[in-house]
């Protein structure tokens, strides 16, 4: 493997898995379901 | 009609792993390494990463933006959705073609996937009689010989005439499997069995991956077929390749198919989605999901494994052999030279197969249920059980037609493939220019959680359709030609292209009924009052 195949493969990977870690971390840290608000409503 | 169809997701994360399950397949696995190196290895990746952010994402949130829209009103098939976003009829119509292509390619998919389980079970119980004591030559024409016993693809009915019982009992398996989770229903069936299979999914790869990583230099008179040449097999660039179109053209198809944009599923499954719902976030993390699978596992094992194997030549003569050849005549012969833990590696691999096959499976039967119950008012069960007979009639023909497996790849040519890019070209230009740029971008945002950059703006409305416009001419310069004249040659291409006329029609009159009993309804088809 040649110095440039190392670099685009390690590149991709951390593209690939940043990404995916980035919008699962975001994903997870928002509510999963809204709630009404306790008191209102009939 | 709208009122009694209520089916919601259970949870934001459900919504995302159902879209990434539809999307992950057969393809990241296996058409994804056969692509990349044969069109520069790692410099494929530059046309690959600029289709991913000027195509296939950017299209991707316009179909998850007008699913949710439809939603709001109440609708949730493409042909009212996109009767909606093209205000009329022309749009109803051409949003048949949204319900179309999951169903016509769930027709030989499930067949496919059907292959997967068969080989998992094979290889549960002692693998696929593969000799390593043999020549290599003998192996691949071991494995060549089961692949083709079991894919019927000497003959037209074979299948059903021979010894071949575990690949019917195979489909009957799986396809009953999709039936059951689809009759559960989007929450309780789809949603669940996506939130355990895709994790699922991931762990199978990861271990398949370490074993690969792990392989060394398994012969050491053959020095040079090591895992780090395997994997300098598939990532070093050949840059000279970015100046050919070919390079360019095959790397937007890759990202198109593989991400499922414009195949009809993603905005009925958005449909789903509670009205604030962030289909920015969920269409984000469902295509980076689908390209952790894709680059991240599909790109380090397939060819690094086969290349560890048989070597230079022989990877190259797997990558001509096509994705299928690959995956199920190549890589067994790998597995059976992993020692005592092939027949266990092999098993993982086809069961992890298996798994990306039916999440993307059971999202191709949901369009067509949803139609159904929105046009003809069918309850849900009567609703499945209408597919499931679509179904069947479509799978038996594909289990008859094998000969040289003509009737799938028809089917997979003008449904899976040509009208993906009609209905991804049509669904884009109606969000962007007729919809309007300006409210579609609005509707992105609404309950996002995160701030699109304002160029995406302009991708939408000008980049995505031209690329989408020069990338479907160049396809079809290369194959239309060839493949008109391949639709009558054989009886399975003939019969196939008769199956996807008698469904378009099919469909077209249940559209037209559904039209009439949704103006009778007094639902705002034409999109006259905003949905918020």
């Amino acid at each position: 493997m040649t110095t440039a195949g190392w670099i685009t493969m390690l590149t991709a990977l951390l593209v690939v898995w940043g990404g995916v870690i980035w919008c699962f971390r975001k994903v997870l840290s928002t509510p999963q379901e809204e709630k009404a608000p306790i008191g209102f409503g009939p | 009609m709208a009122s009694a169809q209520q089916e919601q997701w259970g949870t934001k994360l459900g919504v995302i792993l159902a879209v990434a399950g539809s999307a992950v397949g057969l393809g990241n696995f296996l058409r994804f390494p056969g692509q990349a190196a044969a069109n520069g290895g790692g410099a494929f990746l530059i046309p690959y990463f600029a289709a991913l952010l000027l195509l296939g994402i950017p299209i991707g949130w316009a179909e998850w933006a007008m699913g949710r829209y439809g939603g709001k009103k109440g609708l949730h098939s493409a042909p009212a959705i996109m009767g909606l976003m093209a205000k009329g009829s022309m749009g109803r119509y051409l949003g048949v073609i949204g319900v179309l292509i999951p169903l016509g390619v769930s027709f030989y998919y499930v067949f496919i996937e059907a292959w997967t389980f068969g080989y998992f079970l094979k290889y549960l119980t002692g693998g696929i009689g593969v000799d390593t004591s043999a020549p290599v030559a003998d192996q691949a024409a071991a494995a060549s010989s089961f692949y083709n016993s079991f894919t019927g693809s000497s003959g037209d009915g074979v299948l059903f005439t021979g010894d071949s019982k575990l690949t019917i009992l195979s489909w009957i398996t799986v396809f009953a499997i999709n039936m059951f989770f689809v009759f559960r229903g989007l929450s309780k069936g789809i949603e669940k069995f996506c939130s355990y299979a895709m994790p699922s999914m991931a762990v199978l790869a990861v271990i398949v991956l370490i074993r690969v990583l792990t392989l060394g230099t398994p012969d050491p008179n053959l020095p040079d077929q090591n895992v780090v040449n395997g994997l300098g097999y598939m990532w070093n660039p050949d840059y000279s390749r970015l100046g050919n179109f070919q390079t360019w053209l095959a790397a937007a198809g890759q990202i198109f198919f593989s991400l499922s944009v414009g195949f009809g599923v993603i905005i009925n499954y958005a449909s789903y989605m509670k009205r604030n719902d962030d289909v920015a976030l969920s269409g984000l993390t469902a295509s980076a999901t689908n390209e952790l699978f894709e680059v991240g596992f599909g790109g380090m094992i397939t060819l690094t494994a086969a290349f560890v194997f048989l070597g230079l030549s022989g990877t190259a003569a797997a990558v001509a052999t096509g994705s299928f050849g690959l995956g199920f005549s190549t890589l067994p012969v790998v597995f059976a030279h992993m020692g005592p833990l092939g027949n266990f590696i092999g098993a993982a691999w086809f069961f992890m197969l298996f798994l990306a096959a039916i999440t993307s499976s059971l999202s191709m039967y949901q369009p067509a249920v949803a139609l159904l119950k929105e046009s003809l008012g069918w309850n849900h069960g009567k609703a499945t059980g209408g597919i499931a007979v679509l179904g069947t009639i479509g799978a038996i023909l594909t289990l008859w037609f094998t000969q040289g497996g003509a009737f799938w790849s028809t089917v997979d040519f003008w449904v899976g493939t040509f009208l993906i890019f009609v209905m991804a070209g049509v669904q884009i230009i109606y969000f962007s220019w007729v919809f309007g740029i300006d409210r579609g971008w609005r509707e992105i945002h609404n309950g996002a959680s995160i701030r699109l950059p304002p160029v995406f703006k302009f991708i939408m409305k000008y980049v995505a359709p031209t690329y989408l416009i020069v990338v479907f001419v160049g396809f079809c310069v290369q194959n239309l030609g060839s493949s008109i004249s391949g639709a009558w040659a054989s009886t399975g291409s003939r019969v196939a292209i008769i199956t996807i006329v008698a469904t378009l029609i099919l469909l077209t009159l249940i559209v037209r009924a559904g039209e009439g009993r949704w103006r009778r309804e007094g639902i705002d088809l034409n999109d006259t009052q905003p949905a918020d």
